[in-house]
């Protein structure tokens, strides 16, 4: 997904779950905020590099492929934009290299999402963005790993877009092109990709690369043959997925706000949306390639506050005017610790499932303090809750 | 990292160094011992995608093409072997390419730090070095016929290899879990 959907959708999803414009501006800007912070973005704050919630292409370009490479760029990816479906995901004959792999592949409602959407209950509304984010891009990306995999990710010459036309539809041929340069050509199904690599872990095959931005565009339906899906075709209906997602965004928010007793997976607040949903769909069917617009104006007629255009430097100064004392109760401090959290939670359970993709976890309440110390900020934050806690009673 | 992986990168890192010594030590045999240390690279690289065809890709859509892949390139890493007494460009080559193609990438991404107003003045170093280090490459190689620069720059890059994993094998790498 794009800022479209991360920035504008999620403002519309938390208003209608019944947020604040302010409290949406919140949580919108931190759902967008996952997408552009990087290690590089981290560094000019000098705040801890392994907050980073997303990397660069020329940051991926230069990382090494040694070990550990491989499992930040995956606790990374399967932490905030391929959420595994299921860690213990069963399939016959194969390896345990390839079953760990297998494994990590997103899909929606898995244990995991629940798990993420109940994370940032109580918590910041910064952890609520980057739990919208997480939740949005298990439907788009489902069927992908957040991990560099071609056994996993890669896809073929079989693939087609599936173009409406009238009530039917049409298939036309994809053609993926591997330059960077070209933006991708919806009138003749021309899209960009990454370059097939047939090195299992080049970063070339980490997430939906070699199906370009394919997954990212609402309005898409294509079929094509996913390289683990022992040659049987798959139809991913873009338009129905982003509608779930949508749905399911208000559902949790409306958890995260106390209007619903708990967070149930495959659960959809379809009423919420039903006096709009004419308008929903057809943002998410129209061909093209940002419908920021059309999300943005649906946004203000529905609040009917302004909704400002995402400014990734607006909360910098804050974050570096900061005392050290205060700097975690900052915007982007608050984003950091959430960001953290998700990790930690993630990293911990697929190491619990036996799989080492993702590297180790320590769990502090069983062995103390062990580990890269930039999570001693989740430390000082438990402290704090307790601290607070007692001085309450 | 487990500790058979912290293990194994401080073994190869010791091995890397001792052939880079060995290569500087006698620079007139240096040529056919890079040749062969990058013929045997190739040979186990064939054999590796022969084993990763078996472990994993026989699973994936098309994953055949990677068996066919291993048997080229293993009766390429065999052929490169026959070839070692005659392989002066093919080692230039391999110098180019690799330092070219680094301090290409090194460049770029100092630029994007720089853009986004972060540190970059290391990588772009490193970056000019690499570049400098594939010019010297050619000029020794193609221009002078020194093939010593040529054994002593590959020797280096092994040595600056091997610094870099055992630094790998020491690092803190685990994820703490508060919940």
């Amino acid at each position: 997904m794009q800022i479209d959907f991360h920035y504008y959708a999620t403002y519309c999803a938390a208003f209608l779950a019944g947020y604040s414009h302010e409290e949406c501006m919140d949580i919108c800007y931190s759902a967008q905020f996952v997408d552009l912070c990087t290690e590089t973005f981290l560094s000019r704050l000098g705040a801890p590099l392994s907050a980073a919630t997303t990397q660069l292409q020329l940051e991926l370009a230069d990382a090494s492929s040694d070990i550990i490479s491989l499992q930040n760029i995956t606790r990374i990816w399967s932490s905030f934009h391929f959420l595994p479906g299921d860690l213990y995901a069963k399939k016959k004959g194969c390896s345990k290299r390839y079953l760990n792999k297998y494994r990590l592949i997103c899909n929606p409602n898995g244990e995991l999402l629940v798990n993420t959407v109940k994370r940032a209950k109580n918590n910041s509304l910064q952890a609520v963005g980057i739990a919208m984010h997480v939740l949005a891009d298990t439907w788009a990306h489902r069927y992908f790993a957040g991990t560099p995999s071609l056994v996993i990710n890669n896809t073929d010459r079989y693939f087609f877009e599936l173009i409406p036309d009238g009530d039917r539809c049409f298939e036309r041929r994809i053609t993926f092109k591997p330059n960077p340069s070209m933006t991708d050509n919806l009138n003749e199904s021309i899209y960009v990709n990454s370059l097939y690599q047939n090195k299992e872990s080049s970063i070339m095959n980490l997430g939906h690369g070699r199906a370009g931005h394919l997954p990212d565009y609402s309005f898409i339906r294509y079929k094509y043959l996913p390289a683990w899906g022992d040659y049987d075709e798959i139809i991913k209906d873009n338009p129905s997925d982003y509608l779930h997602a949508f749905t399911q965004m208000i559902e949790a928010m409306k958890y995260l706000r106390g209007e619903r007793e708990d967070f149930v997976a495959d659960t959809y607040d379809f009423d919420a949306i039903a006096p709009y949903r004419e308008k929903i769909e057809a943002i998410i069917k129209k061909r093209q390639l940002d419908s920021s617009r059309d999300w943005k104006a649906f946004g203000e007629k529905l609040s009917g506050c302004s909704i400002e255009f995402f400014n990734v430097n607006k909360y910098l100064k804050e974050y570096n005017m900061a005392t050290p004392k205060e700097i975690d109760d900052t915007f982007i401090g608050r984003f950091i610790i959430a960001a953290l959290g998700q990790k930690s939670m993630v990293t911990n359970a697929i190491y619990k499932s036996g799989n080492r993709l993702a590297g180790f976890s320590v769990d502090y309440a069983k062995k103390g303090f062990r580990g890269i110390a930039d999570y001693r900020k989740l430390l000082d934050q438990l402290r704090r809750a307790d601290d607070d806690s007692l001085s309450k009673n | 990292m487990t500790a058979f992986q912290r293990i194994k990168n401080i073994f190869i890192a010791f091995i890397m160094i001792i052939g880079s010594i060995s290569i500087v030590w006698i620079p007139e045999d240096g040529i056919p011992l890079i040749v062969l240390i990058l013929s045997m690279s190739l040979t186990l690289y064939g054999l590796k995608n022969i084993f990763y065809y078996f472990s994993m890709a026989k699973h994936m859509v098309g994953g055949r093409s990677i068996l066919y892949t291993g048997v080229i390139i293993f009766d390429l890493g065999v052929f490169t072997l026959t070839v070692a007494d005659n392989s002066n460009s093919f080692v230039i080559l391999y110098m180019l390419i690799i330092h070219m193609f680094s301090g290409v990438v090194d460049i770029l991404r100092a630029l994007e730090s720089k853009r986004m107003s972060s540190s970059w003045r290391f990588k772009f170093t490193s970056g000019a070095i690499n570049i400098a280090i594939a010019i010297a490459a050619f000029v020794a190689g193609y221009l002078l016929k020194s093939l010593s620069v040529i054994v002593y720059i590959y020797s280096a890059g092994l040595i600056y290899s091997a610094i870099s994993r055992i630094i790998t094998a020491f690092r803190k790498t685990a994820i703490v879990y508060i919940q």
